[in-house]
């Protein structure tokens, strides 16, 4: 009798282990194929826009996993193998890429992020978030960090979020012709407010802001720009920047097992740049766990004060030949197909769906993207 | 844009931020009323996969970024 109260004792005494469960596992494959022109790419004949082709394969994994009742983790690996990150870079007919011959980063170049979050529910209503992440490419590495916390109100009708984020670069300096200089940094610190409210049983609002400071080397510094006299010089840009970003987001639910999502953004820097971004998204449940969506987005952005295709070569100001940087308008078209099926097995349901985009821009710069996901709920 | 009209639409920004914070639970729907809001075709971002492919895109091609809890810029020799 003794010996099984003290079995039982010790039964009880034994530490409890934490509960830990994969609550889902996403993968996602994604490639963009570029092609048009720039002023900042030399892969052209003397004082014209160079080829800007170059594709990238993206994929990515995610897992979800709860550590505890109150603590979930969310690991994402997100990988880019981008082709002809600088296109041909030789100038004046050299017979090399000026940047290959050091790093190779213009044929092809891989990157990766390992990115961390944990959630921690401090109570029914607020939720902390810690992020840790690291990014490497060549030449070029990042350290990430950030802070956030949300918390909801009104019987959770009204969710109010803020976060933090600063990011440290860290990368190769070189000239046009190759040769490396040391190294360069870069500092970005982000903060961002925004609200969620429901308007009604059917209608949801987000209101978002997001500022950003940017200080230290703001170029690739290997970027060319276009010079009155047919030849190319450095790109150089101010050491900081101040971006303010303002969102306005709308979902309704239509009648008809549907929904519209709405959504503009304006963008303002201290280069002088303004933008407006608009998007509207249109979901439609054709039969249980099918959804079909069409996307539309427009775009509209002036350029600095110091954009140029044709830079005076004795002058010393702020300069770049950027095409992403210039005056232009943006349309992308998009369709996908998702289908989420149920599952008897240990899998509660299966996520897959497939898409596809062109972003067209009128510097006739396009790019076509094809993108598939899988995701398994547990 | 100038600094001046900068820093007045930034004002206007926060102005109307903090209206639409101070407005926030004045409409309370529910808990057993929210079914259609919780459909998965009514959020913003469908998946923060597909989220990140297009803010790949966005943010390398154009000039504008950020305004999505995300910064607007680093952490890639892209932006």
């Amino acid at each position: 009798m003794s010996s099984l109260a003290l079995l039982a004792l010790l039964v009880a005494a034994e530490p409890t282990v934490p509960q830990y469960d994969i609550e889902s596992v996403r993968v996602r494959y994604t490639q963009y194929a570029q092609t048009g022109l720039g002023y900042q790419s030399a892969a052209g004949p003397p004082g014209k826009p160079g080829s800007e082709w170059l594709r990238v394969e993206q994929p990515q994994a995610e897992v979800t996993a709860r550590l505890d009742e109150r603590v979930t983790e969310r690991i994402w690996v997100p990988v880019d193998i981008v082709t002809a990150a600088s296109p041909d870079h030789s100038r004046f007919g050299k017979p090399y890429d000026a940047v290959d011959t050091v790093t190779a980063a213009s044929r092809t170049t891989p990157s990766s992020t390992l990115d961390t979050f944990t959630t921690y529910r401090a109570d029914r209503a607020t939720d902390l978030t810690m992020r840790a992440a690291f990014h490497i490419e060549e030449p070029f590495e990042s350290w990430i960090v950030g802070l956030g916390a949300s918390r909801s109100f009104a019987e959770d009708n009204t969710v109010v979020g803020v976060s933090a984020n600063q990011i440290l670069d860290w990368f190769d300096r070189f000239d046009l012709d190759g040769n490396r200089h040391g190294r360069a940094t870069r500092s970005t610190t982000n903060l961002n407010a925004d609200v969620t409210q429901v308007l009604s049983p059917t209608t949801l609002a987000n209101l978002a802001y997001g500022g950003t400071l940017q200080t230290g080397e703001l170029g690739n510094t290997w970027q060319s720009v276009l010079l009155s006299d047919m030849t190319r010089g450095e790109e150089r840009l101010p050491g900081h920047r101040w971006r303010h970003a303002a969102a306005a987001r709308l979902a309704q639910w239509l009648p008809w097992e549907g929904a519209l999502t709405l959504s503009y953004r304006l963008y303002l820097d201290s280069w002088g740049i303004a933008a407006h971004s608009a998007e509207g998204a249109l979901a439609q449940r054709v039969h249980p766990g099918v959804v079909l969506r069409a996307s539309y987005r427009f775009h509209v952005q002036d350029a600095p004060a110091f954009f140029t295709t044709a830079a005076d070569p004795m002058a010393s100001g702020f300069r770049t030949s950027d095409s992403d940087l210039g005056p232009f308008h943006a349309q992308t078209f998009g369709g996908a197909v998702l289908v989420d099926l149920p599952l008897a097995h240990r899998a509660h349901d299966v996520h897959v769906d497939i898409g596809y985009e062109r972003y067209v821009r009128s510097d006739n710069l396009r790019v076509d993207i094809a993108t598939c996901g899988l995701g398994f709920r547990f | 844009m100038t600094a001046r009209g900068l820093r007045r639409t930034l004002a206007a920004l926060a102005v109307a931020l903090a209206l639409a914070a101070s407005a926030a639970g004045c409409v309370v729907v529910p808990q057993n009323r929210r079914k259609r809001l919780a459909d998965p075709m009514m959020r913003f971002q469908t998946d923060a996969l597909e989220a990140h492919a297009h803010q790949k895109l966005y943010t390398s091609r154009e000039a504008a970024a950020g305004g999505d809890g995300t910064p607007a810029g680093g952490g890639c020799a892209c932006q």
